[in-house]
C-alpha cells in the first residue's frame, strides 16, 4: 500500500531521482561541450565514439547517437532559409547514380588538390550558409571521413563518353506508414547515414523528407528500418 | 548545460519545429534522369563480389534486380574496407552497361570488322593458332593476359600454353606494373608477397608513402591511415614523392625527390641509422645476410639485351663501406631532399618505440632500377628489424584486383609455373603431374618477358598473339613501334575484351568477353586475400568467360583433355586443381566452400587460420620454431638459414634524363577517377564527366617561363612521338620544376607513343615514369 510506505525508503526514492537527474544533465551537458569540436575530435571510421567507449568495429557503424549530437544540435539550431528548401527530392536523386550511390559535387572545387577534409567540411561539416551559393550546405552524414574526393566528384562536363544501358530501381516511395498518422519505416539502409538529421532537418534539409520534431533525437525509437535492408 | 544554453536551445527547437512542419511529404516523384525498373528498393538483393578495379580488394555488395545490378554498398563485414569505398567501386556496376558493349564477335573480313556467331570466330582463332603452330613452331605464338584476369582464367591459360601446346609464351600486363615487386621479393626474401597485411595500419605510428599518391590510388587504404591517425594522434604520414598530389597535402611531411634518386634516398636513410647506431644489431645478426650484385646493369634497351644478376656474399662491413658515399649532405645534392628530411626519416624508421610502414606502389616498380628499390626499403625494414610483426611493414601494394592472385599466385608469366619456375626440373615435374602431362610438354627455358614479346611480334619471331582484359595498343611505352608491329602483314590478334579499344581496332578476331560478375571468378589481393565471386547476372548477347573461351579454343585444337569440366562445375574444379599446387603451410589456400562463405581469406591459411605476419614465429605455421605463446623471432624461410638479403645497391642513373634539347621529365600515372586505360570506366558517366580528358601538368614556374597559361594547349615532344594536350597548372597535381605529368587513361590522347620502352633488368618491367620531352605551346 502507498500510504504505508515507510518515510525512510521515500526519501530514498527521491534522492535516488535528484542523483539520476544530476547526472543525466552532467551527461548531457558534458557531451554537448565536446560535441562543439565534433569535427576536431580525433575518431575514424572504424573508430571510437567520444569519451573512449568503442563503437563496434565489426564494420557496421553502429548507432549514431554519441558521435552527431553536435551535428543534431546544429540542425535544430538554425531556421530553414525559405520555408521551402532549395534541396528537393528531385535533385537529391539526380545528383545520385542510384538510391545510396555517392553523390557528385554539383559546384566547382577549387583547389583541385586540396586536403578535402580541411575544406570539404568547413561548410559541409555543420552546414553553415555559404554566401557563393545563396544556400545552406548539405550537412555530411559522416564527417569523419576525410578524404571526401575519394568518393564525391565535381562534373566538368554534360556529354558523356558512350552512351549508357544504365538502369536502376525506383526511389523508396513517400508516405509508407503503416496505418494513417503513424510513423514511417526508413526505407534506406544506414550504412554511412546514421545522422537522420543531415538529410532530414536542418536549413539544407530535403523539403519533402523533412522531419517535424527534430527535437525529438531517438530517430530510431519511432522510426525502424524496413524490411530488406540488411545487406545479406 | 548552463541556463542560457538552455533557453536556447528550446527557442531554436521551437522555431525549427514550425518551420518543419510546413513541409508536406510529397510521394510519386518522378526522376527524368534513370530509367527506372519497374523494382523498387526494397526488391534488391545484396551479393558479394570483391571490386572490379584496383589491388585493394575492397569488399562490394552489389544490389541485383530483375537480372541486373543496380547499386553498389561497401560490404561491412569486409576487413579490408569495413563497408566504405571509392567512387571507382560505388559506381562500379555502370561499368557493365555501356551501350557500345561487344555483344557479338567479330572478324577482319577485307579490313572491315564484321559480326559472326562467337562459335565462328573461336574456330577461326583455334585455325590459325595450329596454322601457326604448324609453319613456325610453338614458340610464335603467345598469350598476353591479365592482372584483371581472374585466378581460372589466368590458370586455364597456363595449363593451356605451357603444359597443353608447350611454349612459355605466356605474359600479363602485371609484368608492366609488379614485376619488380616481385623480383624485390624474390631477391630479399626468397617468397614472393608481402609478409604483412593491411592490419598494419591499425598498428603502425609511422607510414611512409614512397613515390605513391596513395589517395587517389588505393583511396580506401588511404582512407584507413586517416582514421588511424584520427584516433592515433601520435601517427605520422610521410609523402616522398616527385610530385605535390592529395598525398602530400594530406601528410604531415612531404619530401619531393628529384626522379632516380629514391635510391639515394634510401641508401642515405640506412646510412644516417648506422651512424646513429639505430640499427637492431641482434636482428641482423640473427636473420640477415648482406649481398651484392652486378652493376651498370643496363636499360634493356635492345632486342637482343640479355641480363642474369650474380649475386655475391658480402658483409655487414661491407655495407657500412658500401653507405659512405651517401652521407645525407651529398644525397641532398642529388636528390634535393633536404638532409635534415633525410634525417627526419632516418629518425622516424630508427626510433624504437615506432612502428613504421612503408608503402609503395608504380613510382617504384616501373623504375629502370625496380629491383633495387625495392630491395633498399627492405634493407631500411631489415637494419631496424621493423618487419613481419604488427605494424612494422614494408609493404609492396598492387595495382590490380588479381595481380597477385592471378599473376604471381598462378604464375601467368614466361618463367614461372604455378607453383616454382620453368627452370626447375622438380618443379616442372610436379606441374606435369597435377596437370596430367608428360614433363617434357612443358619447356624449361623463359622465352619472353612482355616488352620481349611485343618486340618479338614486330620482328615476326611471334606471329599469333591473344590478348584478354588488356588494352595494350594503349599502355605499352613507345606505343608506335609496338602498334605497327603488331598491324604488320602475316600476324594474327585476337583480342578478348568487353568494349571497343584501341586493341580491338587493330585485331583479326574480337571475343566478347563476360566481365566480373557476369561470371564465376576469384581475385587475389595486395594482402595475399583470396576473394569468391558468383555470377550474379547473366552476360550479355553472346558474351563468354575468359576462362570457357580458353577451354574452347583449347578443345579445338585437341587440348581438351586438360579442361575436362561442363560450364557448371569448371571454375570450382579448376580452383580444386590450383589448389593442389599450393598445399602445405607456405602457401595453403582456402577450399572452395570456405571462400564462397567468407569476404577473402588470407593465405597461408592453415588449420582454419590466416596468416597475418609470414616469418614470424608467433604467426606463421611454415617458420621453423612456430610458437603462436613463445616469444617473437623470425625465420625468413625462403632464403637459406632462415636469414634475409640485405642487398648492396647503388644509385644509378637512368637510361634518357632531360637535355637541351628534351628539356623535361615526363611522368605518366592515373588518377582516382579513372581505371587503367579508361576502357571501363570512361563508360560510367560520373567518372567520365569528372575527367573527361587527358592533361598535362607543369610547374606553374615552368609555365611562366615559356608563357603558357592555364588554357592553353601545349605540344609534348620525346624522340618517339609527340602530342597536343591541355595543360594544367596548380590544379589536381604539381610536378617538380622540370618535370610534366600526363595521366595514360585516355586513348585519343596517347602519352605512351612518348615514353620509352626501357626496363629494370631484373625484373623487364619498364619505366613509364621517366624519360626526356620538350614542352612547346601549341
Amino acid at each position: 500500500m502507498i500510504e504505508n510506505t515507510e518515510p525512510s525508503s521515500r526519501l530514498v526514492m527521491i534522492g535516488l531521482a535528484v542523483v539520476l537527474m544530476a547526472a543525466g544533465v552532467y551527461l548531457v551537458g558534458t557531451a554537448l561541450r565536446q560535441d562543439r569540436q565534433a569535427h576536431t575530435t580525433p575518431e575514424g571510421f572504424t573508430s571510437v565514439a567520444r569519451g573512449g567507449a568503442p563503437v563496434p568495429t565489426s564494420g557496421e557503424r553502429g548507432s549514431a547517437t554519441p558521435r552527431y549530437r553536435a551535428l543534431r544540435e546544429t540542425a535544430v539550431r538554425l531556421p530553414a532559409a525559405h520555408p521551402v528548401s532549395a534541396r528537393t527530392l528531385a535533385t537529391f536523386y539526380e545528383r545520385r547514380a542510384y538510391p545510396g550511390a555517392s553523390p557528385q559535387i554539383p559546384h566547382a572545387v577549387k583547389p583541385d588538390m586540396a586536403e578535402t577534409g580541411n575544406s570539404c567540411l568547413q561548410c559541409h561539416a555543420e552546414g553553415d550558409y555559404a554566401p557563393r551559393f545563396g544556400a545552406y550546405a548539405p550537412v555530411s552524414p559522416h564527417p569523419e571521413l576525410l578524404s571526401c574526393r575519394q568518393c564525391h566528384v565535381p562534373q566538368q562536363v554534360e556529354e558523356v563518353f558512350a552512351e549508357t544501358a544504365w538502369s536502376t530501381v525506383r526511389p523508396p516511395s513517400l508516405g509508407r506508414a503503416a496505418i494513417p498518422g503513424g510513423p514511417p519505416p526508413i526505407p534506406h539502409s544506414l550504412q554511412m547515414r546514421e545522422n537522420c538529421l543531415s538529410c532530414h532537418s536542418g536549413p539544407a534539409a530535403i523539403h519533402e523528407i523533412r522531419s517535424g520534431h527534430p527535437e525529438r533525437l531517438q530517430c530510431l525509437q519511432c522510426h525502424v528500418p524496413a524490411p530488406g535492408l540488411s545487406p545479406r | 548545460m548552463t541556463t542560457l544554453d538552455r533557453r536556447q536551445f528550446f527557442k531554436r527547437l521551437a522555431a525549427t519545429s514550425a518551420v518543419a512542419a510546413a513541409g508536406a511529404w510529397f510521394p510519386g516523384i518522378v526522376f527524368p534522369q534513370w530509367l527506372p525498373l519497374d523494382s523498387g528498393t526494397e526488391s534488391l538483393q545484396w551479393r558479394k563480389t570483391p571490386c572490379r578495379f584496383c589491388g585493394v580488394g575492397c569488399g562490394l555488395l552489389v544490389g541485383v534486380t530483375d537480372g541486373r545490378a543496380v547499386a553498389v554498398k561497401g560490404d561491412p563485414a569486409s576487413p579490408v574496407n569495413k563497408g566504405l569505398c571509392c567512387v571507382k567501386g560505388y559506381h562500379s556496376v555502370q561499368a557493365l552497361y555501356g551501350k557500345d558493349r561487344l555483344l557479338r564477335a567479330q572478324i577482319r573480313k577485307n579490313g572491315q570488322l564484321v559480326e559472326v556467331p562467337i562459335s565462328e570466330a573461336l574456330d577461326l582463332a583455334a585455325q590459325k593458332m595450329q596454322e601457326t603452330i604448324d609453319s613456325h613452331g610453338k614458340d610464335s605464338v603467345a598469350m598476353y593476359g591479365s592482372g584483371q584476369w581472374t585466378i581460372p582464367d589466368g590458370y586455364a591459360a597456363s595449363k593451356f600454353f605451357k603444359g597443353g601446346i608447350g611454349t612459355n609464351n605466356l605474359e600479363a600486363n602485371a609484368r608492366l606494373c609488379m614485376a619488380s615487386a616481385v623480383t624485390g621479393f624474390l631477391t630479399s626474401f626468397g617468397k614472393d608477397e608481402p609478409m604483412g597485411c593491411y592490419d598494419d595500419i591499425d598498428h603502425a605510428d609511422v607510414f611512409v608513402l614512397w613515390g605513391n599518391n596513395m589517395a587517389e590510388m588505393h583511396p580506401v587504404l588511404f582512407s584507413r591511415l586517416l582514421d588511424r591517425r584520427l584516433r592515433h594522434p601520435k601517427t605520422r604520414i610521410i609523402d616522398l614523392a616527385t610530385r605535390t598530389t592529395r598525398t602530400s597535402q594530406a601528410a604531415d611531411h612531404a619530401f619531393l625527390f628529384r626522379p632516380q634518386t629514391d635510391l639515394a634516398v634510401a641508401n642515405a636513410i640506412c646510412h644516417e641509422i648506422l651512424r646513429n647506431g639505430w640499427e637492431d644489431t641482434s636482428f641482423i645478426e640473427r636473420h640477415c645476410a648482406f649481398k651484392s650484385g652486378k652493376t651498370n646493369i643496363g636499360y634493356g634497351l635492345s632486342d637482343s639485351f640479355k641480363f642474369a644478376d650474380q649475386p655475391q656474399n658480402s658483409s655487414f662491413k661491407e655495407f657500412r663501406k658500401f653507405l659512405e658515399d651517401y652521407s645525407p649532405e651529398q644525397v641532398e645534392q642529388l636528390s634535393g631532399v633536404p638532409a635534415e628530411g633525410i634525417r627526419t626519416l632516418a629518425a622516424l624508421y630508427g626510433d624504437p618505440s615506432r612502428k613504421v610502414t612503408s608503402f609503395w606502389c608504380m613510382g617504384t616498380n616501373q623504375h629502370t632500377r625496380g629491383t633495387w628499390i625495392n630491395n633498399l626499403i627492405y634493407n631500411i625494414h631489415l637494419l631496424t628489424g621493423k618487419i613481419s610483426s604488427p605494424g612494422n611493414s614494408p609493404f609492396s601494394l598492387t595495382g590490380q584486383p588479381s595481380a597477385c592472385g592471378t599473376v604471381r599466385e598462378v604464375g601467368t608469366l614466361t618463367h614461372k609455373l604455378p607453383k616454382g619456375v620453368v627452370m626447375n626440373p622438380k618443379h616442372r615435374e610436379f606441374a606435369a603431374k597435377i596437370w596430367g602431362v608428360p614433363v617434357e610438354n612443358i619447356p624449361p627455358k623463359p622465352s619472353n618477358h612482355t616488352v620481349s614479346m611485343f618486340r618479338a611480334l614486330d620482328r615476326g619471331d611471334i606471329r599469333f598473339m591473344w590478348v584478354q582484359v588488356t588494352n595494350p595498343m594503349v599502355t605499352m611505352p613507345n606505343l608506335n613501334r609496338y602498334r605497327n608491329g603488331a598491324k604488320q602483314d602475316g600476324r594474327f590478334l585476337v583480342v578478348s575484351d568487353v568494349y571497343p579499344t584501341p586493341t580491338t581496332e587493330v585485331a583479326d578476331v574480337v571475343l566478347p568477353s563476360a566481365m566480373w560478375i557476369e561470371r564465376e571468378g576469384f581475385y587475389g589481393n595486395s594482402e595475399r586475400r583470396t576473394q569468391h565471386f558468383d555470377q550474379l547476372v547473366e552476360p550479355p548477347g553472346e558474351a563468354m568467360s575468359d576462362t570457357w573461351q580458353i577451354i574452347e579454343v583449347a578443345r579445338r585444337m585437341g587440348h581438351g583433355k586438360l579442361f575436362p569440366w561442363n560450364k557448371t562445375d569448371h571454375i570450382r574444379e579448376i580452383w580444386s586443381e590450383y589448389r593442389r599446387f599450393h598445399a602445405g603451410p607456405q602457401h595453403e589456400m582456402a577450399t572452395y566452400e570456405e571462400l564462397r562463405k567468407h569476404p577473402g581469406i588470407r593465405w597461408p591459411y592453415v588449420n582454419g587460420k590466416e596468416t597475418r605476419w609470414r616469418f614470424n614465429t608467433k604467426h606463421d605455421p611454415a617458420t621453423e620454431n612456430y610458437n603462436p605463446q613463445g616469444p617473437e623471432s623470425f625465420d625468413f624461410y625462403g632464403k637459406p638459414g632462415g636469414r634475409a638479403w640485405i642487398w648492396l645497391r647503388p644509385y644509378e642513373t637512368p637510361p634518357e634524363m632531360p637535355d637541351s634539347e628534351f628539356p623535361f621529365w615526363l611522368n605518366t600515372g592515373r588518377v582516382i577517377e579513372h581505371w587503367h586505360t579508361g576502357s571501363m570506366t570512361r563508360r560510367i558517366p560520373i567518372l567520365h564527366r569528372a575527367v573527361p580528358s587527358a592533361y598535362a601538368e607543369l610547374h606553374p614556374d615552368d609555365a611562366q617561363a615559356q608563357g603558357i597559361r592555364p588554357e592553353d594547349t601545349v605540344r609534348l615532344v620525346s624522340r618517339r612521338g609527340s602530342i597536343e594536350l591541355p595543360v594544367s597548372i596548380n590544379e589536381r597535381g604539381r610536378p617538380t620544376r622540370g618535370q610534366v605529368f600526363v595521366p595514360f587513361f585516355d586513348e585519343s590522347l596517347l602519352i605512351n607513343e612518348l615514353t620509352l620502352d626501357a626496363y629494370c633488368p631484373i625484373s623487364a618491367q619498364p619505366d613509364y615514369k621517366k624519360c626526356a620531352v620538350r614542352v612547346e605551346k601549341a
